[in-house]
């Protein structure tokens, strides 16, 4: 049976990972900081899948990027996606040699059809993230919003849903602006907003603050996978607890036995010493 | 200590640093190599990959190292683990975009899920999920019967007419999630994704 997946969502943006609040960004730290807040390489056990977006606005600073691309992805033994801008194929291609394995496109989803059809000839469709902001207007509808949730979307959120799931991409990343940073947990509206019987992966984003909000998303069988880019919230052991929360609730997660491995390798080793000494 | 050549093979088509890192990780130092002579001369192969299987036999044949990789493979005996897109390439043939021969190492065809066989369930099959395994399989040496791995796909190969032994995975229909006969492995999922439990299957792979 698939399991369920948590995703820790983590935003750069000129060497700094920031924290978001309705879109409004906030630096936090840069790469030393995160390995040790998070001592990545060791929380990345406590976590399913990592998404990497660099929102910086402008002009990017691609190769320092993929530099720090590069310093996450070693020892983190999860897929990892990465988008931010995606707007051409030599881009999907540096961020895939840099240790991404999914891109992530949002504003391109809008525009331009073939190149999201490209992206999945060249890549697989497997290989693409839709990724859509979702803000909820003040007589009720939705829509969805492009280029860093600063350009709103004519026609309605549920239509520009219905397109993406149709169009050559491999799962669905769905963001709710409203929710984002404030850690009140997530907007299950947006799941009204999905087509009946949605063929592709869902993963929900924006708005959580604690185990709960990510377990009140996991309930909701439309949900595949939940993600949290919440910097704060989740620092130290905060993953792991709430991964552990989550497990002995009941949620349907992926096992592992850290600890198997390194036996496993002394082992091994073990093994090795023994016919050197043979010889 | 451990002087095997252990190659990963580069056409162009898969995440091929992944791979590398998780070998790092285990200690052991690959090469990254498209060339024929390299590929043919090392003790370990990996063949990694994302993408069109047809795009990807046609890179293999441009560059020659299809013939490389039989040859070390068929000739010298030497190991190899496919991964993902890899271990589809080593089956017969493969129906996406149109039919296209493959290495022919593994006794099945591979082709897309159908809507019948996944049975509601969505496409691609994303995620970790839970694959069966056989007693006495040494790529599973260590782990669990049912242990988790990331899969990341659309097209399978189904475990019916093979002489090696299968893993399998349940989507609907029970399909090929891994296989091992004699110097041949292959795996469906992502060991290099697919935390310490993809670890272990790795050095298993490697340390045979």
């Amino acid at each position: 049976m698939l399991k369920k997946r948590l995703i820790f969502t983590l935003l750069y943006q000129h060497g700094q990972f920031m924290l978001s609040r309705n879109f409004r960004l906030q630096k936090v730290g840069n790469l030393q900081w995160l390995q040790s807040n998070y001592n990545f390489s060791h929380i990345s056990y406590s976590i399913d899948e990592l998404i990497v977006l660099d929102v910086s606005r402008g002009q990017k600073e691609t190769e320092e990027f993929y530099t720090a691309l590069k310093k996450l992805s070693e020892g983190c033994f999860v897929p990892i996606a990465v988008g931010g801008g995606v707007k051409t194929i030599d881009t999907a291609r540096n961020l895939l040699r840099s240790g991404a394995d999914k891109v992530v496109v949002n504003s391109a989803l809008y525009e331009d059809n073939n190149f999201i059809q490209h992206l999945a000839s060249e890549f697989g469709q497997q290989c693409v993230v839709a990724s859509m902001d979702i803000r909820s207007s003040p007589d009720g509808s939705f829509q969805a919003w492009s280029e860093y949730g600063s350009v709103c979307q004519p026609k309605s959120a549920a239509y520009w849903i219905e397109q993406v799931t149709q169009a050559d991409v491999g799962e669905l990343y769905l963001n709710s602006m409203d929710r984002d940073g404030t850690g009140q947990g997530y907007d299950l509206r947006l799941l009204d907003l999905l087509p009946i019987n949605m063929p592709k992966p869902l993963i929900l984003a924006g708005g959580v603050g604690n185990a709960a909000h990510l377990a009140a998303g996991l309930a909701d069988p439309r949900v595949d996978a939940v993600a949290t880019a919440h910097l704060f919230n989740f620092v130290g052991n905060g993953l792991k607890q709430a991964r552990q929360a989550l497990i002995s609730g009941g949620v349907d997660l992926p096992l592992w036995d850290v600890q198997l491995l390194e036996h496993h390798l002394s082992d091994l080793n073990g093994q090795k010493a023994m016919d050197v000494s043979h010889d | 200590m451990n002087k095997q050549t252990i190659t990963i093979v580069d056409y162009g088509m898969g995440n091929l640093w992944s791979v590398l890192s998780a070998l790092h990780y285990l200690g052991y130092n690959p090469k990254i190599s498209s060339d024929p002579d390299e590929i043919a001369r090392a003790d370990s192969l990996l063949l990694p990959g994302v993408g069109s299987f047809r795009k990807a036999m046609i890179a293999l044949q441009q560059k020659g190292i299809d013939q490389a990789i039989n040859e070390s493979v068929q000739i010298k005996g030497r190991k190899i683990l496919g991964i993902c897109l890899g271990m589809q390439l080593m089956g017969l043939s493969s129906s996406e975009d149109g039919d296209t021969l493959g290495l022919g190492f593994i006794n099945s065809t591979v082709d897309k899920f159908t809507l019948d066989e996944i049975d509601a369930n969505k496409l691609p099959h994303i995620g970790f999920d839970s694959v069966r395994s056989q007693p006495g399989s040494r790529l599973f040496n260590k782990l669990q019967q049912a242990a988790d791995f990331y899969f990341v796909h659309s097209y399978r190969m189904l475990p019916t007419g093979l002489n090696g032994i299968p893993a399998t995975c349940h989507y609907g229909i029970e399909f090929l999630a891994a296989y091992e006969q004699d110097n041949i492995f292959a795996t469906q999922f992502h060991p290099e994704k697919s935390q310490t439990n993809g670890l272990i299957l790795l050095k298993n792979f490697l340390a045979l």
